[in-house]
């Protein structure tokens, strides 16, 4: 029995710990060294470690609970999240002249999670059959183009030559370094080629460029 | 000289594209180059180097590889299909998919019947190249990993066949690999990194050279599958390798920019055995060297800095000769430009849009040489984006500036231009006539009445008004050639039409009777301009051999001037210029005036004025101005020079007597090249 105890105790929340460690502090400052030690009834020894159980139990249970409801809350956000992903209700309508069961109401959720999670597979399923059934009108089926996957592996041969001729440890500079580099190493010397960046601050500068005229236009009007 | 308001445009932000891959085909000396944006220009390395042909590119489609099997030019890249190109209507013949993923690498085999391609999935596809097209063979043994490089053993039995970390052997026969060499990787911190075979050549004594990411140069032994050597050549990638015919040089090139040679040559005087040693080192480019070619008397490099370099080996030509020195082309030998003279107008050909400028104007006077202040910068009116997939391939521009017209490979666009107070509108014109699917050039009439337009080897001649387009008639030369028509010249009168194609042939018809004037005698150099004067009606055309030649269509032959010119020769400095005239105009107000441009001069040939003897001094204008008025007649001579502006891309006189130049400074196209490699420099 002790030797559960102790294994309980060890799984037990830190909150019980410490209280633990104030007890038996305070027992150590009432007793003194020659006392008797403490007669103990094995009744109440007994009741102590029922409660301990007890106490373990029911944190551990707690736990459950909380780690539930956790589950439960994400799976109502998943949910709410899967019906935004879904087409308007009347091209739905349209396709799906079925109503399928995702409409009904979810009520029994916060059970077991086995049991979600097949209701889940359910509601996947459910979802899926008359769209693969159901298709009239003018809605056509057609496999996406060949020329995809192309431009795909295109598109990845031509990243490996990217990679591998500028990618992290090629040791690249820039066409303006190794001008400067040449400025620096040739007879005459010049100022930097991009000296100033033409692109930077374009928005502050208009703005600048349009106050300015305002400013004219001010300065003219009461001259006038 | 006399005095000229300049305009002087910078704003054309002409961009070339890199050069990806290059092959030469030694039997008709061209070199075909495709560029990172799809297009292929072919070279004629036997008439000074002149651009003969550019085949437009396309989206997503650029070569990465390019190969010659005979008189045919295969080419594939990264989108996995196999393109012949059809070079004497410029566009692709056909195409045929590999279905192996991207291609890195196409190669023929010396016989010139199989085309192995080197795909993504780490197949090697035979194609067996037949009669009109190739029709896929078989499929050599599956490997892990792409197939970046390929080479054939001379003999064809043989693929060696660069991947990542190895390079395999196979039997071209049988499909089976027969030898595995391991490439050993870089060493620090990219040995985690695989190493990729960038490059391999087999020879024919059973030698392998590869070139890898490691910047590695390996020898191998093709029977055992052992190295002989390494070079280490450089701390980044060694990108290309070409070897010579006669297989005892090779050269390699690098992300660097360096373009290293070795050669077979024995180490000591007395001993037989020959080994590979690395000879020599260019720096041409400063950046990395992706396409090489090796012909017999120069080395051939193009790379990231969009820069054709020919290097020419001094040990195989004659010393201080024109043949000996260096070539850099940077820019295309045809004109982008278009000028519509009477409305200041500019229209600028990109790749994928045009650009419509008009230019500034300036009231100011000053001093020669001082720059006035504008009164009107110069206004961007028109941005327009390209249809389709096909890339702009010529574009003409109405002298009254009302016209515009572009041209893809699969269909001609033209649009009206109105201008109403400061607005622009642009109207497309819906319906063309039929005939008119493709131009290789495109021209407006000098009353912009009138559109012609070059297809494969004929002219279509469209009349225009505000309403509608409507054909009136074909002309077609007499002579069988089918190549194309690379220049178009419309006479300021309306009489005259002069066409010339890359077989060297100047046509001119005659507009009024709608058929064929005369044929100027054939040239052996191509003529890279041509046009009409608007006074005398004589064809002055500019040669790719630099020679100039006059010729009279009233009375159908070379004038006096033009043979006094051949007699007397043309200055030795003249004809050592490296770059081809591409544009030429005439003065409205001295008709004896000729305006001819290049990429680093525009010169104006006086025709009244002495012929320069070959001693007297060719660039002279600096000297004539600092000597005394009446000195100065004594010394001047027919070619004035001016060399102020470089780089030039288009130079012109418009109808007010001011001269516009585009100029495209190459630094300022190297500022925006991507990143070069890092390199230390010694007190930097």
């Amino acid at each position: 029995m002790a030797k559960k105890q102790r294994g309980e105790t060890s799984s037990a929340s830190n909150a019980t710990d410490s209280e633990k460690l104030a007890g038996s502090l305070s027992l150590m400052l009432e007793s003194s060294d020659d006392e008797a030690p403490e007669e103990v009834t094995f009744e109440d020894s007994k009741t102590q470690a029922l409660r301990n159980m007890k106490r373990a139990l029911d944190t551990v249970k707690r736990e459950k609970q909380l780690l539930k409801e956790k589950r439960r809350k994400r799976q109502e956000l998943f949910q709410e999240q899967k019906k935004r992903k879904l087409l308007p209700a009347d091209v739905l309508e349209e396709i799906d002249s079925v109503p399928s069961e995702k409409q009904k109401p979810s009520e029994a959720e916060a059970e077991e999670e086995e049991e979600e999670e097949r209701r889940e597979k359910q509601k996947k399923r459910s979802r899926k059959l008359p769209r693969a059934r159901n298709l009239k009108g003018n809605y056509t089926v057609t496999t996406l183009k060949d020329r995809a996957s192309v431009s795909y592996q295109q598109q990845a041969a031509m990243d490996f030559i990217q990679s591998r001729l500028y990618g992290p440890g090629s040791c690249r500079s820039t066409s303006n370094e190794l001008l400067s580099l040449q400025s620096k190493k040739g007879k005459k010397k010049s100022a930097a080629v991009q000296f100033v960046k033409k692109g930077w601050a374009s928005k502050e500068k208009a703005k600048a460029e349009k106050l300015k005229k305002r400013w004219i236009h001010k300065q003219q009007i009461p001259s006038c | 000289m006399g005095e000229f308001k300049v305009h002087r445009v910078r704003f054309f932000d002409y961009m070339p594209s890199a050069i990806r891959a290059m092959a030469f085909s030694s039997r008709s000396e061209r070199l075909a180059l495709a560029r990172a944006d799809g297009a292929l220009e072919i070279f004629n390395f036997a008439d000074n180097y002149f651009q003969e042909k550019v085949v437009p590119g396309q989206d997503s489609r650029a070569a990465e590889t390019l190969c010659w099997v005979g008189q045919r030019l295969f080419g594939a890249g990264l989108n996995g299909d196999i393109t012949e190109y059809d070079l004497d209507n410029l566009r692709l013949r056909y195409t045929v998919a590999a279905y192996g993923g991207p291609i890195w690498t196409v190669s023929s085999n010396s016989q010139g019947t199989l085309l192995a391609a080197g795909c993504e999935d780490g197949t090697v596809k035979m194609f067996e190249i037949m009669e009109e097209r190739i029709q896929f063979q078989r499929n050599l043994d599956r490997q892990k990993g792409r197939i970046i490089s390929l080479s054939w053993h001379p003999s064809g039995t043989l693929i060696a066949a660069g991947m990542m970390d190895m390079i395999r052997i196979f039997d071209a026969e049988t499909g089976h690999a027969t030898h595995r060499l391991l490439v050993e990787r870089g060493i620090g911190a990219s040995k985690s990194k695989e190493v990729v075979v960038w490059c391999v050549a087999f020879l024919s004594d059973h030698t392998i050279i590869s070139g890898d990411s490691a910047g590695k140069v390996q020898i191998w032994d093709g029977f055992t599958g052992t190295v002989v050597k390494t070079h280490l050549v450089t701390k980044w990638d060694v990108l290309s390798l070409s070897v010579s015919q006669d297989e005892s040089s090779l050269v390699a090139g690098t992300s660097e920019g360096t373009v290293i040679q070795f050669q077979f040559i024995s180490t000591t005087v007395d001993q037989q055995d020959k080994e590979w040693v690395r000879t020599r080192t260019f720096k041409n480019h400063s950046h990395d060297v992706r396409a090489l070619a090796h012909i017999d008397t120069a080395i051939v490099s193009g790379g990231m800095d969009t820069q054709l370099v020919v290097r020419p080996l001094l040990d195989k030509v004659e010393k201080n000769t024109q043949e000996s020195a260096l070539r850099k082309i940077a820019f295309p030998h045809r004109s982008l430009v278009c000028c519509a003279k009477k409305a200041g107008q500019l229209l600028f050909q990109f790749t994928e849009h045009l650009e419509l400028w008009k230019l500034g104007e300036s009231d100011g006077h000053g001093k020669p040489g001082d720059s006035l202040p504008l009164k009107k910068k110069p206004e961007k009116l028109l941005h327009l984006k390209k249809k389709g997939d096909n890339h702009i391939c010529c574009s003409a521009l109405s002298p009254c500036g009302g016209w515009m017209a572009y041209s893809t490979v699969s269909s001609v666009r033209l649009y009206r231009l109105q201008y109403i107070n400061n607005d622009i509108s642009i109207t497309k014109m819906s319906k063309l006539p039929k005939g008119l699917v493709s131009a290789h050039r495109l021209c407006f009439s000098s009353d912009s009445s009138k559109l012609f337009a070059s297809s494969s080897h004929s002219v279509i001649v469209i009349s225009l008004n505000q309403l509608e387009c409507k054909y009136l008639y074909t002309l077609k030369p007499k002579s069988g050639s089918r190549q194309p028509v690379h220049l178009l010249f419309a006479s300021e009168d309306g009489k005259w039409l002069a066409t010339a194609n890359t077989d060297c042939e100047v046509h001119v018809y005659n507009l009024d009777k709608q058929k064929l004037h005369c044929t100027v005698p054939v040239h052996s150099s191509c003529p890279t301009a041509i046009a009409i004067h608007p006074v005398t009606s004589n064809l002055v055309m500019a040669h790719a051999d630099q020679q100039i030649f006059e010729y009279s269509l009233l009375h159908k032959e070379y004038t006096e001037w033009s043979r006094k010119l051949q007699k007397q020769g043309l200055h030795s400095l003249w004809l050592q210029r490296d770059t081809p005239v591409t544009h030429i105009t005439f003065s409205t107000r001295n008709p004896a005036h000729i305006i001819v441009h290049d990429e680093f001069m525009f010169c104006i040939i006086d025709q009244n004025l002495p012929l320069p003897e070959s001693k007297t001094l060719l660039y002279n204008q600096m000297t004539l101005r600092s000597i005394p008025d009446q000195e100065r007649i004594k010394h001047s001579h027919a070619f004035k020079i001016c060399k102020n502006y470089q780089n030039l891309l288009y130079v012109t006189l418009l109808e007010d007597h001011s001269v516009v130049v585009v100029e495209r400074p190459l630094l300022d196209i190297m500022s925006q090249l991507p990143a070069p490699v890092r390199q230390k420099m010694f007190a930097t």
